[in-house]
């Protein structure tokens, strides 16, 4: 059960002005009637939700993404995202959770379960027999981008591997891969630790869990809380040690620092150790680039680079540091889109219900990709489930940051997705 | 090394974009950092530059109130930049809004007020509207037939006429379907006007119009009459009517006043001025400096985790009084700005914030207080000492100014903005960063 504690988020509430600023940029809202706008299902709806309410008043709240560009352009600082995350719990805690949700919702096992005989679960998953099943079923929509797993051996087997050809030294940095790195795309944990040891680091990859985002998302307050325990558990002795933790996966690395904390309300000293001490990757290389510590020797990447700012960054408030620091490579001509989401929102646009909303709002991105001309050969976003709604949309490869800054550093062949051997 | 920029405004209201544009234009590295949408998106999208003066007094030509208003209020914003830095920054306005496209007039003899409909058809004094509103004008003779949508909130004809006639106009009210708009079941002015981006839809809009428009009739719409095609819609509407056709504001989210957002913002962003919304201003570093003045040396956002440093060499406050987010009060009677917390000209006794009235003629003296500055824009202490040495404030969080009960806000916006950015150039040219 999730806690009945409104900490942080709650008091937020009171600061809706009722502008409908939100309403007026919400890109879900623009594009269907089931979700009739932030204001209404989140601040509005809220206050018949709040303790001694009978029930929540209505469900178009399960309409909201979760994109959260509610929350940035709201002028007075209402975290209406997370009022509807919460208030998605409250409906979960009422009236059950779907078999399909509870699927969405566990990665990790997933990935787990998937990864014993990848190429058997990558056959039984993508055919059209099976998506169509799955779709009627349990509701996962037959043509959304469910990605494959990784059938040359997960993220950790490969750290495994090549244990006695990794940098050892005494300036260390702990990695934080998350699900989709460690069983779908070993490839963007293996650019991301070139490019720290690139940089003089030896990379720590300790145990680590779901950050528990699907499940946060999906209302499983319950599971999301013992994921997050036991990242505290096996992630803050490192954090205690002074080391910092660096997250390929920008949704991680935001449940890491603050999701996880702010609607569970685990505002505990380890909580705050934790999040103190996690990164993006790319906030992290823009602060080694600002001390002057980033290495510069980049080869000329000459192409047109479309590049998607997840809503993730929105959410860490960050800005847009891997275009900052894609845009110190020569040739490469990065184009950063202003699209509001792609759409898939973790795993909103996976369900059947919202898999032609979440095509419509990414329609803006889909769209830029295509004014950016025909000599775009792929595009770039930091978040897994973004890039592949992004291939889905657009028909074009699509690659994590981290893998374009390795290439440009010689180190990552950017059309295999394989480091190269120095 | 990055490097870093000149000006760092803070707030992306009118007055911050303003500055932004103005620096910019001269040729200074600007970013622009707000915490969310500025208060633009509640805005009419007029510039109101003095509708009241002296409690509640209606102004006819606003320039020329000026000189009175020194006696009155000697720290008011305008007396602050002084009568021809108003002039001249409301010229620069319409010149800039010609520029991006969304050309502003004002009445017919130059200086004096036009008087438009609200919302609720009361007249709003205004010193400069955006086409679309001109021929709102309450002075013009036409009769008026305001047209609504059926089952469009925030939008009720029938009421806007009402109030009108009781002022002596000629006016009435009607509605059209709200399926000439929009296939969708509900959705806000925002959304319709990007259905009104369609020339196909207009075309449908302006055949139903004629049904319903009688002959020397002017057609008042809601404000959504386009959001990024504004200008062509209206043009169609005009010419197919063959009348005069005129926006009236809706509620918030206000399409005027996004329309001018937008369009500054995207003619910033075009000069290479970043501008970046969702990031929150909660603090800052300073040293001390020879002279007893603290230099500025960052100024930090909030994040997911840790602050991050936003350096500048100059730095603009822009972040607006309470109704912008600028300050904040509690229930003990403090009220203070959030991010520097500058010593504010204004009651720190909760009993003393408002007077009895609710609708007193002479406003709430919480509403006026606010950041004190010199003739440079910088803030001072009560004593007139300037507290920084790279620190320039603007816009309506300045002291001694009421923007909506004077009817001031935009003018404020500009005036201030741009005087600031003036000023911001001197000291830093004085200084040599830039040549």
């Amino acid at each position: 059960m999730f806690t009945e504690s409104w900490q942080s988020v709650g008091p937020s509430l009171d600061e809706c002005i009722k502008c409908n600023i939100c309403t007026a940029y919400c890109p879900v809202a623009a594009v269907t009637d089931r979700f009739p706008g932030p204001k209404y299902a989140g601040p509005q709806a809220q206050r018949f939700r709040e303790n001694g309410q009978p029930h929540a008043p209505d469900r178009s709240v399960d309409y909201c993404s979760g994109c959260r560009v509610c929350n940035e352009v709201c002028p007075t600082g209402v975290k209406i995202a997370e009022l509807n995350a919460r208030a998605r719990a409250q409906m979960v805690a009422e009236q059950g959770i779907p078999l399909r949700n509870r699927l969405l919702g566990r990665n990790e096992l997933l990935g787990k379960l998937g990864s014993l005989a990848p190429r058997l679960a990558n056959l039984g998953l993508h055919n059209h027999v099976s998506r169509v099943m799955a779709e009627k079923v349990v509701g996962i929509a037959r043509e959304a981008p469910l990605p494959r797993f990784s059938e040359e051996g997960t993220f950790g087997s490969w750290m495994k591997r090549t244990a006695g050809e990794r940098l050892r030294s005494d300036r260390k940095v702990v990695y934080f891969h998350g699900c989709a790195t460690m069983y779908y795309e070993p490839f963007v944990g293996k650019a991301t630790v070139v490019v720290l040891e690139h940089l003089g680091y030896e990379v720590i990859v300790p145990p680590q869990n779901c950050c528990g985002l699907p499940l946060l998302s999906n209302g499983e307050f319950g599971a999301a809380r013992r994921y997050h325990e036991g990242n505290l558990h096996k992630l803050v002795p490192y954090a205690q040690q002074g080391y910092e933790i660096v997250g390929s996966s920008t949704s991680c690395t935001l449940t890491l620092k603050e999701e996880a904390p702010e609607l569970l309300d685990m505002f505990d000293e380890e909580s705050e150790e934790l999040k103190l001490a996690v990164w993006d990757v790319f906030e992290w290389l823009r602060e080694r680039y600002r001390q002057g510590e980033l290495p510069t020797d980049f080869k000329p990447l000459p192409m047109v680079l479309p590049y998607h700012p997840p809503c993730q960054y929105r959410a860490h408030r960050v800005g847009r540091p891997a275009a900052e620091l894609l845009a110190l490579i020569p040739g490469l001509d990065v184009r950063v889109s202003t699209a509001r989401c792609c759409g898939i929102a973790g795993t909103y646009g996976y369900k059947r219900e919202k898999y032609q909303i979440g095509m419509d709002v990414g329609a803006e991105l889909f769209e830029f990709v295509r004014e950016q001309g025909r000599e775009v050969r792929m595009t770039a976003c930091d978040s897994e489930t973004c890039r592949w709604q992004l291939e889905h949309g657009t028909g074009l490869p699509s690659r994590h940051p981290i893998e374009v800054l390795a290439a440009a550093y010689g180190l990552y062949d950017l059309e295999r997705r394989e480091p190269r051997g120095v | 090394m990055r490097e870093i920029p000149d000006l760092l405004v803070i707030g992306a209201g009118l007055s911050g974009l303003m500055a932004a544009y103005e620096a910019a234009e001269a040729g200074l590295r600007v970013k622009v950092i707000a915490k969310g949408l500025g208060s633009m998106h509640w805005s009419a999208g007029t510039v109101d530059v003095l509708g009241y003066a002296a409690g509640d007094k209606a102004v006819s030509m606003p320039l020329q109130e000026l000189e009175g208003l020194q006696a009155v209020a000697p720290h008011h914003p305008y007396v602050v930049a002084g009568a021809e830095a108003v002039t001249e920054a409301l010229s620069r306005f319409v010149a800039l809004a010609k520029e991006l496209g969304l050309p502003y007039e004002g009445a017919e003899e130059p200086g004096r007020n036009l008087w438009l409909p609200s919302p609720v058809g009361a007249a709003r004094p205004v010193y400069l509207a955006p086409q679309g509103q001109r021929y709102g004008d309450l002075a013009l003779a036409e009769p008026i037939v305001v047209v609504g949508f059926e089952g469009l909130r925030d939008f009720y004809p029938w009421v806007i006429a009402e109030n009108l006639r009781k002022q002596g106009h000629r006016a009435r009210g009607t509605v059209l379907p709200f399926a000439l708009l929009s296939e969708r079941r509900d959705a806000n002015t925002v959304q319709l006007a990007q259905e009104l981006d369609e020339l196909k839809r207009v075309v449908t809009l302006a055949r139903a119009l004629k049904e319903v428009v009688e002959p020397g009739e002017r057609v008042g719409l809601p404000a959504l009459v386009g959001l990024d095609r504004h200008g062509r819609a209206m043009e169609v509407l005009q010419e197919e009517l063959g009348t005069r056709v005129f926006e009236i504001p809706t509620l918030p989210p206000s399409v005027p006043g996004m329309r001018l957002y937008r369009a500054l913002r995207s003619d910033l962003e075009g000069r290479g001025v970043e501008v970046e919304i969702g990031m929150e201003a909660v603090g800052y570093e300073a040293k001390e400096e020879n002279g007893g003045f603290r230099r500025l040396l960052w100024v930090e956002t909030a994040t997911s985790a840790r602050p991050l440093k936003h350096r500048a060499r100059a730095f603009l406050l822009a972040t607006g009084g309470l109704l912008g987010g600028g300050f904040d009060s509690n229930h003990e009677g403090r009220v203070w700005e959030r991010v520097f917390d500058l010593p504010l000209a204004m009651p720190q006794n909760r009993e003393d914030w408002f007077r009895p009235k609710f609708l007193d003629p002479a406003g709430h003296p919480v509403f006026q207080g606010g950041v004190s500055v010199d003739r440079e824009f910088r803030p001072v202490s009560p004593e007139g000492k300037r507290l920084f040495a790279n620190l320039w404030a603007a816009g309506n969080g300045l002291r001694d100014c009421d923007g909506i009960r004077e009817r001031s806000r935009e003018g404020i916006a500009i005036v201030t903005g741009i005087a600031a950015a003036r000023s911001i150039l001197v000291a830093l040219r004085r200084e040599k960063h830039v040549h």
